[in-house]
C-alpha cells in the first residue's frame, strides 16, 4: 500500500505557515506535543503516546553467554518494529531505511551512552550473563518517531526488573518473583532524543516535528542529551548546513525539553510503583479514557450455566453417534511406512490391470511383515524397515 | 410494510441486524411499495440485513440507509471529491481519491480542453471533481465538467488554501442542505471551502491564522455535540475577533 | 465477589474497548478482556500487490505481532484462525481486486489471547465501516484438570488445564465459526463448552451493541 501523496497545496501552505512561525496543530515552533505514558501489568512494559504517534516498549531478559571481548559484561539488544499497523506504507518484516536508522540511533542512544551498568548484569564471567532485550513497536506513525521510541525505551528500562540470581561458587540460581523480588538495573543517567526540523535552508526550525511537517522539511537535526546536560548522541540527516551557532542553539533547547521529559517519566514511574506498593491492582479496563465516547467498559460476571449440561447431552443424543458404529476402518498396512484407512476408490481409466498387480504385490508384503513381527504393527520410515520389506 | 424499520431509526444499528419486510400477500399485487436500500443495507431474501456499524436513516416515504463514521472512501459514480495528481500519462492524468485504486481523468474532462488547448495541471494539484464511472470492477474515472460540458465549480485548485482529512461522517454532515455546522463555520470568519465526499477539505480564509482555525475546529467538531460546538465556536469567536 | 466463586464458576472477566483510537489506520480498536489486551489496526479497502489480486473478491491479509521477538508458527497459526473466521463475516466480494489487512498487537497476555485477537479484530473491522454479514467474537475455554469448564481463563489456569478451546461464534444464529481445540475433550465436554461459549458470546455482542450505542450516540 502507498501512503496518500503530499499535494502541492499542503506543502505551499505549511512552508507559509512556518514562515509565519505557527504550526498546523497550534503549537508554537518550541513546543512538543503532549506526551502519555502508560505502564502496563509486566515489569518493563511501556505505552508512550506522542500526540497521536504511539509506540510500546517491552523489555525481557535471558541469560546468555557473554561475548569474549567483554566477559563481565551484560549485553543488550534493541530491536525497532515498524508494525504495518503504524502507516500504510510500512511493511511487515521489510527493513527500509527509516527502520535502519531509527535501530541504529536508538542503539547508540542506549548501548553506546552506556546508559545503564552493564557489569551488574553479569553473574559468572565469561560464562553466563543476562542479556537485556528491549522491543520497540511502533503503532502510530505521525511523525517524530526516534523522540517518541527513544522515550519508551529508557522508561521501560527503568521500569524493568530482572529476577534476582544467587551464587554460590560456580553455581547459580535464578529466584523466581515470588520468591524474591525482582531487582531494577542500576540506569546511570537517561538518555532522551530531541529531533529538530529544518525548513528554508536552515532559517526555520521546529521542534517535535509532525507527519506533515517531517515531509516538508529539509533536514533533522537529532540531539540525544541527559539532564546533566551531556550529549549522547547528536545526528544530523538530510544534507543541510548548518552553522555552529544554530547546533548550539539546538543543544540548549534540547537540554530545555530533556529536563521536562526526564521529569515526566520520574513522575510517571514514582506513581506507578506506589501504586504497585499499595498492590493498587494494575488493569488495562482502568486506564481507558472515561468520558470519551469511543471507549467502553463492562465489569466481570458469572454466566448462567444452568441448562448447558442438558444442551450439551441433548445435542449428543440428537447426533447419536453410537460408538460401534465407528472403529469399523482400522488400519490397513500395504507397505512400510505406509498407513491407509479404507481402500479408496479403484481407478476406472482402463490401467485397471496393472493396478491389481501392485495391489497384489503389496499385499504380499504385508503378509511378510505381519508374520514376522506377529500381532505388533509399527508404522516406521527408518532405513533398515525398507531394506527388510524389499527383500 | 417498514414497522419493522420504523422504531430503529435513529439508532444505532450492527451488522448481522436483520429487518423483516411483510410483504403484502401475492393478490393485491398493485399495492406493493418499493424499498430503496442506501449504503449499508442488503437485501437477503424477504429480509433487509445491515452490513455497515451506524445509525440507520430514513428520507420519506421509502428510502433507507445507515449512516456510519468511516475513514476509507470507496467511489460513487456522481460523487464530487477533492482528487490529488500523482501522475501523467499520455492523454490522462492519475488522480488519488483515497479508494483502493488511482482514478482517472482524461485531459479532456475540462471546461473548454481541447487538444490543442490543455489544461494546466501539474503532478501534486488538486482537482475538484465528480465520478463518471465509478464501480467494483472498473477503474473510476473523474471528470471535472458536467453533462453540459461546464466546470460548474469543478477544476484545478488555484494557489492558497489549506487542505485536510476529516472523517467520510463529518463530510456529509457538513454537505447536508442547511447545515447547522457550515451556517455557525460560514459565521465565524468568511472562507471559500470545497468539500470532497472522499473526506478531504479544502478551506481558505483572509489570512493563514483564520485557515488555521477553522480547519482545527473542524477537525474538532467530530465527536462533539452540538451544544458543544457552539460553546467552542462562540469560544473562539470572543478570542479571536 | 468471592476470589474462589471466580476461579471455578464460568465466568467473563472484565471487558473494555476503545474504538479509533490510531490516526492512521482505516479502522482500529483496543479489547481488552482483564488483564489481556490486543490492540487491532485495519486498512482498507486498498489498492492491492498485483499477484495477491483476487479478481472477485478482497485480499484479507491477517498479521499477528507479538510483543516480544518475531512472529513464529504460533502467530501464524492464529492468523490462520482469525483469517478464516474474518473471511467468512465479512462481504469481500464487494471489494473486488482490493486488499484488505488487519494487524493485530499482543499488548499484554493473560490468557485467552486468540479470542481477545478475534473480538478486537472484530471491533476494529467494524469502526472501519468494511462490510459484514454477521459480527463475531471469540471465547476460549479450559478444562480444569477437576474436569470444571472455565470460560475467559487466565493464564494461569491456561496453563493448569487439560484441555483447551477456542471458538469464534456468530452473532445471528451463535453458530460456530472457527474451532481451535489443545489436549483431549470428550464429546460431552466438547458440547458443553459450545454451549457455554454461546452463552457468553450473548454478554460480548451485548457489549459490542453499547459501545456502538455509545459512540454513536453524539450524532443527531
Amino acid at each position: 500500500m502507498k501512503d496518500t501523496p503530499l499535494s502541492n497545496c499542503e506543502r505551499q501552505f505549511l512552508l507559509k505557515t512556518i514562515e509565519e512561525r505557527k504550526r498546523l496543530d497550534g503549537r508554537e515552533t518550541y513546543d512538543y506535543r503532549n506526551i502519555k505514558i502508560t505502564f502496563g501489568v509486566d515489569y518493563g512494559f511501556c505505552m508512550v503516546d506522542l500526540g497521536k504517534t504511539k509506540v510500546m516498549s517491552q523489555v525481557s531478559c535471558e541469560l546468555a553467554t557473554p561475548k569474549e571481548t567483554r566477559p563481565s559484561e551484560g549485553m543488550l539488544f534493541t530491536t525497532v518494529e515498524l508494525s504495518p499497523m503504524a502507516s500504510p506504507a510500512f511493511e511487515a518484516n521489510k527493513q527500509s531505511e527509516l527502520l535502519v536508522k531509527l535501530n541504529r540511533q536508538l542503539e547508540r542512544c542506549l548501548r553506546t551512552s552506556k546508559c545503564f551498568d552493564m557489569e551488574s548484569l553479569c553473574i559468572v564471567s565469561g560464562e553466563k550473563v543476562w542479556r537485556i532485550n528491549v522491543d520497540v513497536h511502533v503503532l502510530n506513525h505521525d511523525g517524530n518517531l526516534m523522540d517518541a521510541v527513544s522515550i519508551v525505551a529508557i522508561t521501560s528500562l527503568s521500569h524493568f526488573r530482572r529476577p534476582e540470581v544467587s551464587i554460590q561458587g560456580q553455581e547459580f540460581t535464578v529466584h523466581t518473583a515470588e520468591e524474591r523480588d525482582p531487582i531494577p538495573l542500576s540506569i546511570y543517567h537517561m538518555p532522551i532524543s530531541v529531533s529538530f526540523a529544518f525548513f528554508q535552508q536552515g532559517s526555520y526550525l521546529l521542534v517535535d516535528p509532525n507527519d506533515s511537517e517531517e515531509k516538508v522539511m529539509e533536514g533533522l537535526l537529532v540531539i540525544a542529551m541527559n539532564k546533566h546536560r551531556e550529549i549522547c548522541f547528536i545526528q544530523s540527516s538530510g544534507g543541510i548546513m548548518l552553522l555552529k551557532k544554530q547546533v548550539t542553539r539546538c543543544s540548549d533547547i534540547a537540554s530545555v525539553k530533556v529536563l521536562e521529559i526526564t521529569e515526566l517519566i520520574q513522575k510517571a514511574l514514582e506513581k506507578d510503583r506506589k501504586a504497585r506498593k499499595d498492590d493498587d491492582k494494575f488493569s488495562f479496563a482502568e486506564s481507558l479514557p472515561k468520558e470519551q465516547i469511543t471507549a467502553q467498559k463492562l465489569k466481570e460476571a458469572p454466566l448462567e450455566k444452568m441448562d448447558i449440561q442438558e444442551t450439551a447431552s441433548e445435542i449428543i443424543n440428537k447426533a447419536n453417534i453410537s460408538p460401534s458404529t465407528q472403529g469399523e476402518h482400522s488400519p490397513v498396512l500395504h507397505a512400510g511406512g505406509v498407513g491407509q484407512v479404507g481402500e479408496g476408490i479403484t481407478s476406472s481409466w482402463g490401467l485397471e490391470e496393472d493396478i491389481e498387480e501392485e495391489g497384489e504385490m503389496e499385499e504380499k508384503t504385508t503378509v511378510k511383515k505381519t508374520k514376522r513381527k506377529g500381532d505388533v504393527i509399527v508404522i516406521s520410515d527408518s532405513e533398515e524397515e525398507d531394506i527388510v520389506v524389499l527383500n | 410494510m417498514f414497522a419493522s424499520f420504523k422504531d430503529k431509526i435513529g439508532e444505532a444499528v450492527l451488522p448481522g441486524d436483520v429487518f423483516t419486510l411483510e410483504l403484502p400477500s401475492p393478490e393485491n399485487k398493485a399495492k406493493a411499495e418499493k424499498l430503496i436500500c442506501g449504503p449499508g443495507l442488503r437485501r437477503d431474501g424477504d429480509n433487509v440485513s445491515v452490513c455497515k456499524c451506524g445509525v440507520l436513516r430514513h428520507k420519506p416515504p421509502n428510502v433507507f440507509w445507515i449512516d456510519s463514521q468511516q475513514k476509507r472512501y470507496v467511489p460513487v459514480k456522481g460523487e464530487a471529491v477533492i482528487g490529488i495528481v500523482t501522475a501523467k500519462s499520455g492523454d490522462i492524468f492519475k488522480v488519488d481519491v483515497g479508494g483502493s485504486e488511482l482514478a482517472s481523468l482524461s485531459y479532456l474532462a475540462f471546461e473548454g480542453a481541447t487538444k490543442r488547448n490543455r489544461p494546466n495541471v501539474q503532478v501534486g494539484d488538486l482537482v475538484f471533481g465528480q465520478f463518471l464511472i465509478a464501480n467494483k470492477d472498473m477503474e473510476p474515472e473523474l471528470v471535472c465538467i458536467d453533462s453540459c460540458g461546464r466546470a460548474n465549480g469543478m477544476g484545478v485548485f488555484g494557489e492558497g488554501g489549506l487542505l485536510f482529512r476529516v472523517s467520510l461522517g463529518l463530510v456529509r454532515r457538513l454537505l447536508v442542505p442547511q447545515s447547522e455546522l457550515l451556517a455557525e463555520l460560514s459565521a465565524l470568519f468568511p472562507c471559500e471551502l470545497v468539500v470532497g465526499l472522499n473526506g478531504r477539505v479544502w478551506v481558505k480564509a483572509a489570512s493563514t491564522q483564520h485557515t488555521l482555525i477553522l480547519a482545527n475546529l473542524l477537525q474538532s467538531a467530530e465527536n462533539m455535540t452540538a451544544k458543544q460546538r457552539q460553546q467552542l465556536f462562540r469560544k473562539v469567536a470572543d478570542g479571536a475577533l | 465477589m468471592d476470589v474462589n466463586e471466580h476461579e471455578v464458576s464460568p465466568a467473563t472477566r472484565e471487558f473494555g474497548c476503545e474504538q479509533n483510537l490510531l490516526s492512521r489506520p482505516d479502522g482500529s480498536a483496543t479489547f481488552i478482556q482483564g488483564n489481556t489486551n490486543v490492540l487491532a489496526g485495519v486498512y482498507g479497502p486498498a489498492e492491492v500487490k498485483v499477484s495477491k489480486e483476487i479478481y472477485d473478491r478482497a485480499t484479507l491479509e491477517v498479521l499477528i505481532q507479538p510483543k516480544i521477538g518475531l512472529p513464529g508458527v504460533r502467530e501464524r497459526a492464529r492468523e490462520q484462525c482469525v483469517r478464516e473466521t474474518c473471511e467468512a463475516a465479512l462481504l469481500s466480494s464487494l471489494h473486488p481486486r482490493s486488499s484488505l489487512s488487519l494487524i493485530l498487537q499482543e499488548v499484554h497476555d493473560d490468557g485467552s489471547l486468540l479470542a481477545c485477537c478475534l473480538n478486537a479484530a472484530c471491533m476494529a473491522l467494524m469502526d472501519a465501516g468494511l462490510p459484514m454479514s454477521c459480527l463475531f467474537c471469540g471465547i476460549t475455554c479450559v478444562i480444569s484438570t477437576e474436569g470444571q469448564i472455565i470460560t475467559d481463563p487466565t493464564l494461569q489456569q491456561e496453563k493448569e488445564s487439560r484441555a483447551q478451546m477456542t471458538f469464534a461464534i456468530d452473532s445471528i444464529e451463535k453458530r460456530v465459526m472457527m474451532s481451535s481445540t489443545k489436549g483431549s475433550i470428550s464429546v460431552q465436554e466438547l458440547q458443553e463448552a459450545i454451549a457455554l461459549s454461546q452463552r457468553a458470546s450473548e454478554r460480548i455482542f451485548q457489549f459490542y451493541r453499547d459501545s456502538v450505542h455509545r459512540r454513536y450516540s453524539k450524532i443527531q
